[in-house]
């Protein structure tokens, strides 16, 4: 990644050179409001992500058994004599029939929430007296830790795949095009083998062979790798394509006959020609990765439990008599919602930016 | 990628719209009498003595009657063809008299000839069934012999208990329409699911008239039924029946409440469901609980050394499944009253004995069961030495320990289940790596290659539990923990096998009991298998049905069943 990365500042193209030297300020004022309220978003979802203990409440695995599919609470602002025991509170819930899992609001007591201690945003006194912000699953443990937690593998699983796609599709095919010949030839029918696999039921095979005994993270990166093992072949191609036509411009030729390594020429002036297209397309796979995941652990095959990710958060809901029941696990449905829903606007506003020729608008 | 999460989300949102509203149609089949109900996959074959599936049993089970059937009320056996028997003194020989009124659907009496050929059929070796095994006393058959037409006496090689409950499952097919094909050699081929249905000649309360695979399976009243009711009129009441195949059972809850199907046995959830929906008038219909699970769901360590001694070298996960104490912490664990609420809405009760309550014959009531209790898990664990060494639990050896757990995926009960106990292990240093598997693979590891180490399994119940061999005696194949052994590899197992031939040489069933309570305890005492739970059981049915007896082992009185006609 590091020659494309130091290739930066000297992008060819126009757009692409005012949206380095512009700086982020001048990128917030030009951006629209969408574009603005997707990029916090994902802000904020990254920060769930590098800091989940700090947001989440409580711990993610622990089940309070006594509080099943236990309802969303209501926080209420306290009275500011009260504020040394807690700015705000809630009714505890109390289970008023363990078949039917109704819960009624102990209207007797309060429980306080604690903003900023013990290393939490907020949380309260115990696990077993708690708050819950979006409701508890069917084990008992808490949605919205769950879903902070569950942040770390949605929201990584774009970025990490999306890296190797990225490296892999950009310097293959850059190489394809400006080399040609037998070795074009030979990468792209390896491509087009890779992209007539019906990817997947690829994935659903290759999940399946995941040896037990693996830790959650590693079991993380294998998936990912999978996925991404899938994916690159399709920028491949689109790459191939630019770098062949950039292989006979004037300034190509001149690096050539200057005796410019091949090396060189296609990390310094390939490269570079392509990286608008490619960052644009980059930004836009990453939801295709997000819901790669969602899919394969809604089907039992990605993360296990009880590591949290939005997709096996989801597959609490695929049963119609739970999500009658309990619409509230259907909330990390929302989070994958509106992290795909970002990641395209921000993708269209990039494609606007840095790629002006395939501008949509 | 994009495009496959969204059938999948839109589906469920579809079934869960369809199920808020509930419109039942007019119920004009109670006029027409006809019963309609659900099965989960087509039938297999129309032979009753090839059968292997239940749906085909299920079906056959109105087209056949067996010599002696079961009353599910005191799990008895009752006159089915055969309306009496004795047993002679010596325990050695059973007279069936059988009914003289019974008739085949085309006119031909019922008569000892017909049953005399159903068990040489039965121990025809190129007749693949699975009804021989329960006939073969230790490896040999009995003989049968007509003492006239309806006179039929069975003699064993020593007293057999095992075989009035054997006589139930055995239907009895005519002789003068399958002999011939018999003696032909195309018994293999005959009444396959694409006969003719009415080619089909039985002797029960409906014959088979039409099946569609896929689709249904017709049924109508078999006019000329030998039983009765009380006042001597004309059984069974209904006309036909018709039974839908509809592989999702998410599907059949959904005709059950469009009026589709008149008879459903919920899950926990839809049960909560059905009777809000019953509470509401949106449902007319009836829910009832009618017993509790009569099989069984456990956890089971391996102990195979076949899997675990590898170039003589014993793997440390063989010491900890075969000491005691480990189990007995593990026992410990187990938190049945978290299982019940979490996973079962509550209706379930904790399983203590591998014989369920409602086998009221055998089971043991006097086993002591292992309470969840953390604390003295860990207290067992550490005076056996295993302490915790940087946050994992260790065996004396040092070893940390650590196995797979493993069950049949596509059961969200399973997965729950697992969860729970694998947060209890992990709060105790135990490192679980839990893995789900496709039920074919499952079970292969489980009786082929026994590459496992802990799995979740069920088992179904069986009345006489001389039928479960294959999981008590120490040869059996679902012997799941050590299965196919030559010798008994412990002393316990030697005693099961010693308490399982004794209870099967007793006729009377009272003097039997004391052997299967002694089976029960050993199981309870050396943890082959640590309960979980067992279901509540429900069935809901609509409302215009009358006479209908639900019961844990079949229904009761079956032929009284009919709509109430306005």
């Amino acid at each position: 990644m590091s020659a494309p990365a130091s290739a930066l500042p000297r992008l060819q193209t126009a757009a692409g050179a005012t949206l380095v030297r512009g700086g982020l300020a001048r990128e917030w004022r030009l951006a629209s409001r969408t574009v603005r309220a997707s990029a916090v978003c994902l802000a904020l979802f990254y920060l769930f992500a590098a800091l989940s203990p700090v947001f989440a409440p409580y711990d993610p695995t622990f089940q309070n058994r006594e509080m099943p599919d236990c309802p969303p609470m209501r926080p209420h602002l306290s009275a500011p004599s009260q504020w040394n025991q807690g700015l705000l509170w809630a009714y505890p819930m109390r289970m008023v029939d363990a078949e039917e899992r109704t819960y009624a609001p102990d209207r007797t007591r309060r429980i306080y929430i604690h903003l900023l201690s013990g290393g939490h945003l907020f949380t309260t006194d115990s696990p077993t007296q708690p708050f819950y912000l979006m409701g508890s699953d069917g084990l008992g443990r808490d949605l919205f830790s769950r879903i902070v937690y569950g942040a770390r593998v949605s929201m990584c699983v774009g970025l990490i795949g999306v890296l190797i796609t990225f490296s892999l599709g950009l310097i293959v095919g850059a190489l394809s095009g400006y080399v040609g010949g037998m070795t074009d030839n030979l990468i792209m029918r390896w491509s087009e083998i890779e992209m007539s696999l019906p990817s997947f039921y690829f994935l659903l095979a290759l999940a399946a062979v995941i040896p037990p005994g693996i830790s959650a993270a590693q079991r993380f990166f294998l998936i990912v790798a999978i996925m991404s093992f899938i994916g690159w072949a399709g920028l491949a191609r689109v790459i191939r394509g630019m770098a062949a036509s950039v292989r006979s411009l004037p300034y190509v030729e001149a690096a050539r006959a200057l005796g410019g390594s091949r090396w060189r020429i296609i990390t310094r002036h390939v490269i570079p020609s392509v990286i608008g297209y490619a960052v644009v397309a980059a930004t836009l796979s990453i939801p295709g990765f997000i819901l790669g995941e969602s899919a394969l652990s809604l089907l039992g095959l990605g993360i296990q439990e009880p590591t949290p990710s939005w997709g096996n958060l989801l597959s609490q809901a695929e049963d119609p008599q739970n999500l009658a029941r309990y619409p509230w696990i259907l909330i990390p449905g929302i989070f994958i919602f509106l992290a795909v829903m970002s990641f395209n606007f921000l993708g269209d506003h990039l494609r606007d930016r840095l790629d002006p020729g395939n501008a949509s608008r | 990628m994009v495009r496959r999460i969204g059938p999948i989300a839109c589906c469920a949102i579809a079934l869960w719209c369809a199920g808020c509203e509930v419109r039942r149609p007019a119920n004009d089949r109670a006029r027409q009498q006809v019963l309609y109900t659900a099965i989960v996959s087509d039938p297999q074959t129309f032979n009753p003595i090839l059968i292997t599936d239940a749906y085909s049993s299920e079906i056959l089970g109105d087209v056949f009657e067996s010599l002696l059937r079961i009353n599910p009320v005191t799990v008895l056996p009752e006159p089915g063809l055969a309306e009496k028997w004795e047993i002679a003194p010596d325990q050695k020989s059973i007279t069936f008299h059988l009914r003289r009124n019974v008739r085949w659907f085309d006119g031909q009496p019922l008569t000892a000839r017909d049953v005399l050929f159903t068990l040489k059929v039965i121990y025809d070796p190129k007749v693949p069934n699975s009804l021989r095994p329960g006939l073969l006393i230790d490896g040999r058959p009995l003989t049968a012999q007509a003492l006239d037409d309806y006179t039929v006496v069975m003699r064993l090689p020593r007293p057999f208990a095992p075989l009035l409950y054997g006589m139930m499952g055995i239907q009895v097919i005519p002789a003068h329409i399958l002999e011939p094909i018999w003696k032909a050699g195309n018994f293999n081929h005959a009444w396959g699911i694409n006969t003719p249905p009415d080619r089909i000649i039985g002797d029960g309360a409906f014959k088979l008239t039409r099946y569609v695979q896929n689709q249904f399976v017709r049924l109508t009243r078999n006019g000329d039924y030998w039983m009765k009711d009380e006042h001597g009129g004309d059984l069974p009441r209904l006309h036909g029946k018709g039974v839908q195949i509809i592989p999702d059972s998410n599907a059949t809850y959904l005709r059950y409440l469009y009026g589709q199907i008149d008879i459903y046995a919920p899950r926990a959830e839809e049960v909560l469901a059905i009777r809000e929906k019953i509470k509401s008038g949106q449902l007319h219909g009836q829910l009832k609980e009618i017993g509790i699970d009569t099989g069984e769901s456990f956890f089971c360590f391996n102990r195979n050394p076949r899997h675990y001694v590898k170039n003589g070298v014993a793997d440390p996960r063989l010491n900890w499944f075969t000491d005691p104490n480990f189990l007995r912490a593990v026992a410990h664990l187990i938190d049945k009253r978290a299982i019940i609420n979490l996973v079962y809405h509550g209706l379930a009760v904790p399983a203590v004995s591998d014989i369920s309550p409602e086998n009221k014959l055998f089971y043991n009531p006097n086993l002591k069961d292992y309470d969840y209790d953390p604390k003295a898990a860990a207290e067992i664990f550490e005076s056996a030495g295993y302490h915790m060494v940087n946050g994992r639990r260790t065996d004396p050896q040092g070893h940390p320990i650590e196995f797979n757990l493993t069950t049949a995926t596509g059961r969200p009960e399973s997965d729950q289940i697992c969860a729970i106990f694998k947060q209890d292990l992990e709060n105790l240093g135990i490192k679980v790596n839990y893995q789900p598997l496709e039920f074919t693979t499952l079970v292969e590891k489980l009786d082929a290659t026994f590459d496992w180490d802990c799995v979740l399994m069920g088992l179904t119940g069986t009345i006489d539990p001389n039928e479960g061999s294959n999981f008590y005696r120490s040869s059996g194949n679902l012997h799941l923990w050590n299965p196919d052994q030559k010798q008994p590899a412990t002393p316990w197992e030697a005693e099961i096998d010693h308490l399982m031939d004794l209870g099967a040489a007793e006729m009377d069933p009272a003097k039997r009991v004391p052997y299967y309570w002694k089976i029960q305890q050993i199981l309870h005492d050396q943890l082959a298998v640590m309960l979980t739970v067992r279901r509540k059981e429900y069935v809901s049915w609509t409302d215009s049905l009358e006479f209908y007896q639900p019961k844990v082992w079949g229904t009761y009185k079956p032929e009284w069943m009919q709509f109430k006609v306005n």
